[in-house]
């Protein structure tokens, strides 16, 4: 199947998951436990069941895989709508974070049906049966669906994300030509969901080390940023063996990104510029 | 407030706390299949060119060697594993030229992302078929 585009979901009902075992490098404080299983209301005519990672910091118990019915007449579009309606009407511990509910603020991004997205901008009738849903991958678990994000934004915050000058403050604003505008175009639109990072297996096993797609991307977006005087420094701080080079280009980065931008293909940019600067 | 793990501010935490699953649970697609592929038919080709010394060897040493070596490759799983290797090679080499075009910044959007793969795998499949069907009508059926 040709993906055009990266909001297209996988129709494939097999090869969900590669074939290793569940458990393959799964520390024992990490491993996923059966959880319980909630009914649907007696009155429901549709109903979807979901399966929700949860974990409670507070019982002292491993993460479960607690199994949830949804009644889908009774609930809006969005899988950000079925979690709603299971905090509101079934459990009302279920944690997750979300805020614009269109796609904008990064908040609820998370793993649905094996992929990495936004819970507000996903249909329900797009999830797989049954539905699952996991916490974005790779990242230390809070509780239930929210991540700790400190390390990845540790990242982004290693490549500077501010404009580095050396001439003297202009009496105005620093201008750019409409071409020069345009260069940011498609990098500058990033809302950090981290849903690229989360699904780098690259980030999986070096994420140490490894800057990761979202990082990286935004490294670019500021290298290529006319007004920018630090090209060089920016250059230097990436040439290493794995803050920058782990990037296989595998570009599960640009497949699961929701803003459609293009991780993979600044990442190349930043390896060209970095050959392109020694001759 | 948060810190070191535990929800009450203490400092010691009671547990670490658990990693969400990626490898266990991610959903295998073109662009991470294909990669990984590259990396496994790059090691099916060290071993195959540890045979290819073998094979080289043998017949450097003199008849009677190469004949066992000969019979070995000539044998239903020495042709099978040849033609794995066979595969192996030409995966390996169409995945290496998508990868010599990628670092020229060059398709990189989603859809020739696709293509680009589902071409590597449809020519790898094509040459090798070709190159056997060329072998076997050059050189026979092994003996």
């Amino acid at each position: 199947m040709i993906i055009e585009s990266s909001d297209q979901v996988s129709r494939l009902s097999w090869f969900k998951r590669f074939p290793i075992p569940r458990n393959f490098k799964v520390t024992p404080e990490s491993r996923i436990e059966k959880g319980r299983t909630w009914p649907a209301p007696a009155d429901a005519k549709r109903v979807k069941a979901f399966e929700i990672y949860r974990y409670d910091p507070d019982s002292g118990g491993n993460p479960r895989l607690d199994t949830f019915h949804v009644d889908v007449d009774d609930c809006g579009p969005m899988v950000l709508d079925a979690l709603f309606w299971i905090k509101n009407k079934v459990d009302s511990t279920l944690a997750f974070r979300r805020s614009c509910r269109e796609g904008v603020c990064g908040s609820c991004a998370m793993n649905m049906d094996g992929t990495n997205w936004l819970a507000c901008t996903r249909f329900i009738s797009d999830m797989g049966t049954n539905a699952t849903i996991y916490p974005l991958a790779n990242l230390r678990v809070i509780k239930d669906l929210v991540p700790d994000l400190t390390h990845v934004l540790a990242q982004y915050a290693a490549i500077e994300p501010w404009l580095h000058t050396k001439t003297p403050e202009p009496e105005k604003e620093r201008l750019q030509s409409l071409e020069e505008r345009s260069q940011l175009d498609d990098y500058y639109e990033c809302i950090l969901c981290f849903c690229c990072t989360s699904g780098c297996p690259s980030h999986w096993w070096n994420g140490n080390r490894f800057l990761g797609p979202a990082a990286l991307l935004q490294a670019w977006r500021w290298l290529t940023d006319s007004r920018d005087e630090a090209k060089g420094e920016r250059l230097d701080a990436l040439e290493d063996p794995f803050r920058l080079y782990r990037c296989h280009t595998i570009l599960n980065c640009t497949r699961t990104c929701p803003k459609k931008l293009n991780p993979g293909k600044a990442i190349a940019e930043i390896k060209k510029a970095i050959v392109e600067r020694e001759k | 407030m948060i810190k070191n793990g535990t929800t009450d501010g203490n400092s010691t935490p009671a547990r670490p706390r658990p990693l969400s699953p990626n490898i266990q649970i991610y959903r295998p697609q073109l662009t991470s299949v294909l990669s990984i592929a590259n990396r496994i038919t790059g090691l099916i080709l060290s071993l195959g060119a540890v045979g290819l010394v073998i094979w080289l060897s043998a017949a450097a040493a003199g008849p009677q060697a190469y004949g066992v070596v000969q019979s070995v490759i000539g044998s239903w799983a020495g042709q099978v594993a040849l033609f794995g290797c066979t595969f192996a090679f030409f995966l390996h080499l169409c995945g290496g030229i998508r990868h010599l075009v990628w670092d020229t910044v060059h398709g990189f959007e989603l859809r020739s992302i696709y293509i680009s793969g589902w071409t590597v795998v449809g020519s790898s499949i094509a040459l090798t078929v070709t190159a056997w069907v060329i072998s076997l009508l050059v050189a026979g059926w092994p003996q």
